[in-house]
């Protein structure tokens, strides 16, 4: 039998059973079983009704919760339960999963617009080529973007109806210009993609420059509800002493003063800077996890080189995006701080303090795992002996940044093990956890990572430029420079007061994105007309380097649900910071343990949804189906 | 005999490995659920013996002041009770205290930062009787509580 015949089959007899199972139900509530004794009794006592003393009380029963739902007067619930789940968490997973698709949504436009752009101006069709493999992962995510947002929608209708309510009368103004942004986006976005090759370039680049920004106005009107959430009004200095005094949106009663100010609210553009950046390093990593799939299936060589140059790109768009990453982190932390002291404290130095060591292990582990990625990615390149011999150190080096940044200050110990350290903290170890320690070494693993880079681009390469000596060691020396002031500032700063501890941080930060921009300038005239002896081998990369990029995905995608958390647990019992109480049985901060459980079932769910994505997006490269011959089916028949 | 998994199956190792081990990392640091604090009763009759623990109280709770006093963000309270007189000249130690707390950058203890908030606004938003409860438990830092319900702190 064939197989289609089988599926038939199945499908009748699921609808017969839905159809038995139905009128098999209605006839047992029809026919209740009674005894015949009593139902000549009761036949008798109710004369004509014919009702059995066990419906009767039913039927009175449902009378009085009638008349008694009839008495009631019409009360707005404040909150709803979902039964085992919680509400908090059943709404902490739809918005987490909402908001993964629609970075990945918002980020995938925007690197591949870029890329289309490149392969415009070089004339090269492996580039727009390559710009339409990521964009076809689109249109899925489009739909689970959508599919999510309304489940968060009315998640939040049914289970917070009052607050829903109340952001509802503060932002009201704003949700129509959303959804027709909206409307727009999906108008670019099936135009960008079903209109690939249908356009000319120019008109195509304008289809995604404006998918890019009618994608980031969504971004940034969904931003200010929810930062409203955080810090619901904006710093002016208001009596001119020089010190920014807070002035809120709404009055202390909740209502709204002054919309603007609710709109563009103190961390309104922190977490707009902060998101972009993060929305593409996530989706330039959720693109290399796809080329590593498709990878790992490849059959011919041809399929494994594009996948393999899918992979290093997105992977690349990934990785320069994480490395500014944690200065925008530390803008947004520091726009914190100076909203709401309280609430900086609780981030950096309370109730979620160890949440951040987690995040330094995580980080860790990203950046090793790009590291690892990159140093792989020498053996596709001829001529990466000269190279290797400089990974040893980097890994060094970058292990010891790793181990010092997840350095706790105090330490998880038992009581022989505190009477030992003579308190919580370690006598010396306890010094790395603090913060002069974790700059200095979160700078110099993003040095070392982009030194990484840095090699990997010079693998197999042979500059030509008449002062490639003078340029080399200019370089060295802006390297070596940079890593020795962040060191200094990073030292001098256990002998200064903590406000001048914690300004230290900027010129480390400024340094190092000086010396990355200084050495990228010198980079590109000492390499531009270079000669590459050997070639690059795409499709030569071994299987555990797919692995890797699937591993950094998962990390970001896991770093993001975690950081999702903190910044919105840091509100603890408030709904809108100072203003509306969450009086709900939820109102509490769970352990970390907790929220580790819920961001990793996010992540599995994510993970499991985008798989049916990478699936679906699969299916255009796959031949169309063809019908069997006759012949063939004969041939069939006869065996 | 080399052992080699399907790829398929070390995909979903990978992606449950990878959660497992994030997930084990947070249950492996300290684990507090953390509820909001219960509502400080303050009646009329209260003494300043009793504003003194519900000072406490407010302190280590609502207040969540012991998360910068330690002498490290912010000054630590030792001793604070036989300080608080002497710090502003012609300021006695409940009119210094209650500034600190209603306007807390008015005076900066040198060597620290501004940046507390004040006591009085959300999201602590300490009542009056609240504020003198709280000088009531600093003032016994070192020194003898004398604040009432009746003291007038000047705000």
């Amino acid at each position: 039998m064939s197989r289609n015949k089988i599926l038939f089959g199945i499908g009748v007899l699921a609808f017969v059973s839905v159809i038995v199972t139905v009128r098999l139900g209605g006839f047992l509530v029809d026919n209740e079983y009674r005894q015949p004794d009593r139902q000549a009794a009761a036949e008798e006592a109710l004369g004509e009704a014919e009702l059995t003393p066990r419906q009767q009380g039913i039927a009175d029963e449902q009378a009085a919760d009638e008349a008694e739902a009839r008495a009631l007067p019409y009360e707005e619930a404040e909150y709803r339960a979902v039964p085992f789940v919680g509400s908090r968490v059943t709404v902490w997973v739809l918005a987490q999963l909402h908001l993964l698709f629609a970075a990945f949504v918002l980020a995938v436009p925007l690197f591949a617009f870029i890329i289309e752009f490149i392969g415009y101006v070089k004339k090269e069709e492996r580039y727009n080529k390559l710009a339409y493999e990521f964009t076809k992962l689109l249109s899925v995510s489009f739909s689970m973007t959508a599919t999510f947002g309304a489940f968060l929608t009315f998640g939040l209708i049914i289970l917070y109806p009052k607050f829903t309510n109340y952001l509802m009368h503060i932002f009201s103004p704003t949700f129509l210009p959303y959804v027709l942004l909206f409307f727009l986006e999906a108008l670019f976005l099936y135009s960008y993609y079903y209109g690939w090759g249908k356009f000319g370039p120019k008109v195509h680049l304008f289809l995604g420059f404006m998918l890019n920004i009618v994608g980031t106005a969504i971004m940034f009107i969904a931003n200010a509800w929810l930062t409203f959430m955080m810090s619901p009004g904006k710093r002016e200095d208001v009596d001119g002493d020089g010190i920014p005094d807070f002035v809120s949106a709404v009055s202390e009663s909740g209502a709204l003063l002054s919309l603007r100010d609710a709109f563009f609210n103190f961390t309104w553009m922190p977490i707009n800077i902060h998101r972009i950046i993060a929305n593409v390093a996530f989706g330039g990593s959720i693109a290399a996890a796809y080329a590593a799939f498709r990878y790992l299936r490849a059959k011919t060589d041809e399929e494994k080189a594009h996948f393999d140059w899918m992979g290093y790109i997105g992977n690349f768009v990934a990785i320069i995006a994480f490395l500014p990453l944690p200065f925008a982190g530390y803008y947004l932390a520091s726009e914190i701080y100076a909203f709401s002291q309280t609430l900086g404290i609780q981030m950096m130095g309370g109730t979620f303090s160890w949440l951040f060591v987690i995040q330094a292990a995580v980080i860790g582990n990203l950046f090793l795992g790009a590291n690892y990625y990159l140093w792989l990615g020498m053996g596709r390149i001829e001529g990466a002996v000269h190279f290797q011999k400089f990974i040893k150190w980097l890994l060094i080096a970058i292990a010891l940044c790793f181990a010092v940044w997840a350095t706790p200050r105090y330490a998880i110990a038992s009581v022989s093990e505190i009477a030992a350290m003579g308190g919580s903290s370690h006598p010396e170890l306890s010094y790395l956890g603090q913060m002069s320690a974790k700059n200095t070494a979160v700078n110099i693993l993003i040095l070392s990572t982009y030194m990484s880079f840095l090699l990997y681009r010079r693998t197999g390469r042979q500059s030509t430029h008449p002062h490639r000596q003078l340029l080399s060691r200019a370089q060295v020396v802006v390297f070596a420079a940079t890593a020795a002031l962040v060191i200094f500032f990073g030292i001098y700063g256990y002998y200064v007061d903590a406000a001048t501890r914690v300004r230290f941080a900027i010129p480390q930060v400024y340094s190092v994105l000086a010396a990355m921009l200084v050495i990228t300038i010198i980079d590109l005239p000492l390499y531009r007309n270079a000669r590459q002896p050997g070639e690059t081998q795409w499709g030569r990369m071994p299987a555990i380097s797919q692995y890797a990029l699937i591993f950094i995905a998962l990390s970001f995608t896991w770093l993001m649900g975690l950081m999702g958390y903190v910044r919105s647990g840091l509100r603890e019992e408030w709904h809108v910071y100072g203003v509306v109480l969450d009086t709900s049985p939820d109102a509490y901060t769970p352990t970390l343990g907790f929220a580790t459980q819920v961001v990793s079932v996010t992540v599995l769910i994510f993970f499991g949804l985008l798989g049916v994505v990478f699936w679906l997006s699969s299916l255009s490269g796959k031949k169309d189906h063809e019908p069997k011959s006759a012949a063939e089916l004969e041939g069939g028949q006869a065996a | 005999m080399k052992l080699t998994l399907p790829m398929p199956l070390k995909l979903v190792g990978v992606v449950l490995g990878t959660t497992a081990f994030y997930m084990y990392l947070g249950q492996i640091v300290p684990q507090k659920e953390k509820h909001p604090p219960p509502p400080v009763l303050i009646s009329a009759e209260m003494t300043t013996e009793d504003l003194i623990q519900v000072g406490l109280e407010l302190a280590n709770g609502r207040g969540i002041c012991m998360s910068c006093h330690n002498d490290v963000r912010a000054p630590g309270f030792d001793g604070i009770g036989s300080r608080a007189g002497a710090r502003i000249e012609g300021m006695s130690d409940i009119e210094y205290l209650a500034q600190s707390l209603y306007e807390p950058d008015a005076f900066l203890v040198p060597g620290f930062a501004q940046g507390m908030q004040k006591m009085n606004e959300p999201p602590i938003s300490f009542s009056d009787d609240e504020m003198k409860a709280v000088i009531a438990w600093l003032q016994s830092q070192g020194g003898t509580a004398t604040v009432t319900l009746d003291t007038d702190l000047g705000y």
